[in-house]
């Protein structure tokens, strides 16, 4: 009876993660063919954040970062690299999570209203978002991501590690 | 049942970060190739070379109408207004700013009709054809190959040439007045319509819907 549950158990929680991946693929890539498709608009949202004064850099980024979210999409869609894409992601939302943050506080400085009430279009490919939803909905894909990178969601997986380990 | 899973080859927690690091590292590097590739096989993708703003950098935070701006143009005033900010932007960059009432009276000036003064929106296909001053030439600043052959023998007729995109925080103007400049059109000709269409429509002044001279005039406000 207790390994019934146990395995009953394992059994929801092996759903919830693949389920998870598919939904984390799935955001990634809608949202990143949303950018793809408009790279103009992409580019003039990512120009608003001053991150460089390069325009190769910047065109780089916003050129490379779109289809670079599709791919990743695809990868968790299809269950390939799990836990690679899953840290590439984190590494990718992280740092941008940060930077919404700091522009999210720059324009409640200047527009002197409370936190949660300021609402902006932050390039992220879902338009113009309350900062306070966008913050909850990025620790979510972190949290998503973290997940998938502890291991979990390798039901229905193509291939769960592109490395195979070596048997000693 | 003992677990035998060290002797059956699962890696060990630090392989195991090991591998996950190097798949990330192959995941990046095959991504990376497949973005630039798909960015260069896309008709929409960004040419990486092109400077897409030659107005210079982003005005990162909108002012708001109440806020007083300092002055780092050089002129005597210590504080500005979002106004007079902007047109000592424009004069930064040799650009001629417009104000509502100027823009008015050019729209109104039978010279407008004979091309004598031209009317430029610096905005996408879109918003163009969702409503646009009448008779205004598009002339998008991103895919400006696309309306050179148009936009370049009208503006080297007209003695005066109004740019416009959307108001407030848009550049699209300055961008496509440079532009323009870069390829020869006289500087005293060009004027920045700096309220843009926003304004435009908020006068009640009359728009043009779909193709240049499509006929089909209304007021966006109505």
């Amino acid at each position: 009876m207790k390994l019934s549950q146990t395995s009953r158990s394992r059994i929801t929680v092996d759903t919830s993660a693949v389920l998870a991946r598919w939904l984390l693929g799935a955001g990634f890539l809608y949202l990143g063919l949303s950018k793809a498709l408009d790279p103009v608009g992409f580019l003039k949202l990512l120009r608003q954040y001053d991150l460089t004064q390069s325009s190769l850099l910047l065109n780089s980024m916003a050129a490379a970062l779109p289809w670079f979210e599709v791919f990743c999409g695809l990868l968790l869609l299809l269950g390939i690299a799990v836990r690679g894409t899953a840290l590439t992601l984190m590494v990718m939302l992280v740092p941008f999570t940060g930077v919404v943050l700091h522009r999210a506080l720059l324009l409640q400085a200047v527009q002197n209203i409370p936190f949660c009430a300021v609402q902006f279009d932050c390039g992220c490919g879902s338009g113009t978002e309350f900062i306070c939803d966008k913050l909850l909905e990025n620790c979510l894909l972190i949290l998503l991501a973290g997940w998938l990178l502890a291991g979990h969601g390798r039901q229905s997986s193509l291939r769960f590690n592109l490395i195979k380990s070596s048997p000693r | 049942m003992k677990d035998n899973s060290i002797q059956s080859g699962v890696p060990t927690r630090s392989l195991a970060i090991r591998q996950i690091f190097w798949e990330a590292v192959i995941v990046g590097a095959i991504g990376a190739a497949f973005a630039f590739a798909a960015n260069q096989l896309s008709p929409l993708g960004l040419a990486l070379t092109r400077d897409y703003f030659p107005a210079g950098s982003a005005h990162s935070v909108r002012p708001a109408a109440n806020d007083r701006l300092p002055n780092t143009f050089g002129t005597n005033a210590e504080i500005l207004s979002p106004a007079q900010f902007l047109a000592a932007q424009m004069k930064e960059k040799g650009l001629q700013l417009l104000d509502d009432s100027q823009a008015a009276r050019l729209f109104r000036d039978p010279r407008f009709k004979q091309d004598i003064i031209v009317f430029v929106d610096a905005r996408d296909e879109e918003h163009y054809q969702q409503g646009h001053i009448p008779g205004a030439y598009q002339f998008d600043p991103y895919h400006p190959e696309k309306y050179f052959d148009t936009v370049l023998p009208v503006c080297q007729k007209a003695e005066q040439i109004v740019v416009y995109c959307n108001g407030g925080d848009c550049d699209d103007s300055e961008s496509a007045a440079i532009l323009l400049r870069d390829v020869g059109i006289a500087n005293q000709k060009l004027y920045v319509y700096g309220g843009g269409i926003t304004d435009w429509t908020t006068n009640n002044l009359p728009v043009e819907t779909g193709a240049r001279n499509s006929g089909n005039l209304r007021n966006m406000n109505k």
